[in-house]
């Protein structure tokens, strides 16, 4: 008896089949890109169209840009300055460094609101800013028209992204779940000054600066000079964006796992 | 069949021509411009022209033709901006390529680097002087006219390997050893494939071959010479599944590396030059050159032009033909095609011959009748 895998590849051991198979599968091709090949001619058609509605699987009712193919389309942001909280992640997390963070009006005059400004010379739509984002106020959305004849039109300032909010284009809705970062900003007491930059500048005021005892002078010792303060950060609350840990002066908070 | 040719046409106009200007012109300069000289040597030129003409058109278009092919074979549309359906976009590329600063290295051999794709691509242009395209439009009438177009088609070896040499490029050097040896390879049952119609049709004058398949193509009875011929056309015009001299996976461009501008136009043009003739040969020596189909009306076929554009069309597809074996197949290796070559291709085209020759033995193609040679 014969094993049928054994067959099948002995039937193609004939060479006139070497020829004659890959002919017929690129003459079925040919036959069925002459009714219509699957190129869409882009600057008269466009994927958007409705004569594409079931080629790109969109169900009727739906607006232009919901859909199968749609759904993980990754094109310009939109940014929600209002909702922004300026922690840097997108930044931190923009692996082509395009991602600047510039100040926007609107936020108090000692500690300006800094918002994500994008470059989309630099950019490769990997998406990672907007799976960085906490608060869900960078998001990717299917706008794909880029063009422009200036260099300097390529980057774009938090209030270009913002009108592209307000315009309510399909958002890119499915957020990559990234594993919870379970680190947590821990403190080195004896190096702390007290200095309330971190509680300052934490973009979620999860920090907060309590009363710690002023230790009695032993003999022959000085008691440093320093604020009595130290700050207490509130997990549930901290975005893990490493804002403290930048501004403190002395590098006494750091990164760490209190269990 | 007609006795005008493309040339006795081309002398009647410049003759024409002449004539009415010398009547308007005083004396001596009458007779200077009547000369018969002078008619010849013009019309011979006028020749050439409409001939460079025609052909550039044809392989302009044939590239065309082989884009939008390959596009439906890929799935996509080809060419479909500048003009028509994209008719002339080619044209534009070819501005842009004359347009072009031609330069070689510093190294490379002048005359050899200047001179190798010229002579391919005129060496590639002459074989049009010879074929004839209709019964009334043939650019002449010479008996040995298949081996003569054969002869200068064999030429192009020596030329594609004067140019990869004096390139001083490794990699054009391979591709010029490549290049030759797979020609001379494939020369021989191409040829073998050619005497098998040769012995059939009794002639070597391709008019009088296709004269004689005005009531049954050779591609029936001759089918096992008509293989041969096809691959060896295609292992000739260096064209996938045999482009191993341009293997662009191994070796950059092959020979035409370090060509640029006009230069590699004049390979390009040349190269689709050779292919338009390896389909003129084909549908000449087995698909009856410009006879028609039986199932055309017989009012059809009387059509001033009726003949060439049978021809045309049958070139077309045969050209069709060759891309879609193009879009099909993977590049073979260079053993692989040496080993077809002589081991296969030959034998092949033997058997090919001695068909051939049991059928003229036989004195019928059977089951497809008689030839106008063999009497009954």
């Amino acid at each position: 008896m014969s094993d049928p895998v054994t067959a099948t590849e002995k039937s193609s051991d004939n060479p006139i089949l070497w020829v004659a198979k890959p002919m017929v599968t690129a003459a079925r091709q040919f036959a069925k890109s002459l009714v219509r090949p699957s190129t869409v001619i882009y600057p008269y058609e466009r994927l958007e169209d409705p004569k594409f509605r079931d080629q790109v699987r969109i169900e009727s009712g739906k607006p232009i840009g919901v859909g199968p193919i749609w759904d993980n389309y990754r094109g310009v942001h939109a940014l929600n300055i209002a909702t922004c909280i300026s922690c840097n992640l997108c930044a931190f997390s923009c692996p082509d460094l395009c991602i600047e963070m510039v100040t926007v009006p609107g936020g108090d005059p000692k500690h300006p609101k800094k918002c994500p400004q994008i470059d989309y010379g630099k950019c490769s739509y990997c998406g990672f800013c907007s799976d960085a984002c906490p608060e869900g106020c960078l998001t990717m959305t299917t706008r794909y028209e880029l063009s422009v004849t200036k260099r300097s039109e390529m980057v774009y300032s938090p209030q270009k992204m913002f009108g592209i909010y307000e315009q309510k284009l399909p958002m890119h809705p499915i957020r990559v779940e990234r594993p919870a970062n379970e680190d947590q900003i821990l403190l080195e007491p004896p190096l702390c000054i007290g200095c309330n930059a971190c509680a300052r500048d934490c973009p979620t005021q999860c920090i907060t600066m309590l009363d710690i005892p002023k230790p009695e002078a032993k003999a022959g010792e000085k008691v440093p000079k320093r604020i009595w303060k130290e700050p207490v950060v509130n997990d549930s609350d901290c975005v893990r964006c490493g804002t403290c840990i930048n501004v403190c002066p002395k590098e006494c908070l750091f990164w760490g796992n209190r269990k | 069949m007609s006795s005008a040719t493309l040339y006795s046409v081309s002398y009647f106009l410049v003759n024409y021509v002449l004539t009415h200007i010398g009547s308007v012109l005083p004396a001596p300069l009458n007779a200077w411009i009547t000369n018969g000289d002078l008619v010849t040597g013009l019309a011979v030129l006028v020749f050439g022209a409409i001939l460079l003409g025609a052909s550039m058109i044809n392989t302009i278009v044939l590239i065309w033709w082989e884009r939008k092919l390959l596009g439906r074979f890929m799935d996509r549309r080809g060419a479909m901006h500048v003009g028509y359906a994209g008719l002339l976009q080619n044209f534009a590329d070819g501005f842009k390529l004359f347009r072009k600063n031609t330069f070689r290295p510093r190294e490379a051999d002048w005359l050899g680097f200047f001179s190798g794709p010229t002579a391919y691509l005129v060496t590639s242009f002459v074989i049009f002087g010879i074929l004839p395209i209709s019964s009334g439009w043939n650019s002449g009438v010479l008996p040995l006219s298949l081996l003569l177009a054969l002869a200068i088609f064999s030429f192009a070896p020596l030329f594609i390997f004067v140019s990869a040499w004096s390139s001083n490029n490794k990699y054009s050097l391979m591709g010029g050893m490549r290049s030759a040896a797979q020609m001379i390879a494939y020369e021989v049952p191409l040829l073998l494939a050619v005497v098998a119609v040769v012995i059939v049709s009794g002639s070597f004058d391709l008019t009088t071959i296709v004269y004689e398949q005005q009531n049954y193509w050779f591609w029936g009875p001759l089918f096992l010479a008509l293989v041969v011929f096809v691959a060896g056309m295609l292992a000739e015009m260096e064209r996938i599944p045999f482009d191993l001299p341009e293997a662009e996976a191994e070796l950059v461009e092959g020979w035409n590396t370090e060509y640029g501008g006009m230069l590699f136009a004049f390979f390009m043009l040349a190269d689709y030059l050779r292919a338009l003739v390896g389909s003129i040969l084909v549908v000449l020596l087995f698909l009856g050159g410009w006879t028609m189909p039986t199932w055309v009306p017989s009012a059809a076929t009387s059509f001033p032009l009726a003949g060439i554009f049978w021809f045309m069309v049958k070139t077309y597809l045969v050209f069709g033909l060759f891309v879609w074996i193009r879009a099909s197949l993977p590049r073979v290796r260079t053993d692989q095609l040496l080993r077809v070559g002589w081991n296969r291709m030959i034998p092949l085209s033997l058997c090919a011959v001695f068909l051939a020759a049991a059928l003229v033995l036989a004195k019928c193609v059977w089951p497809f009748g008689c030839l106008p040679s063999m009497g009954v």
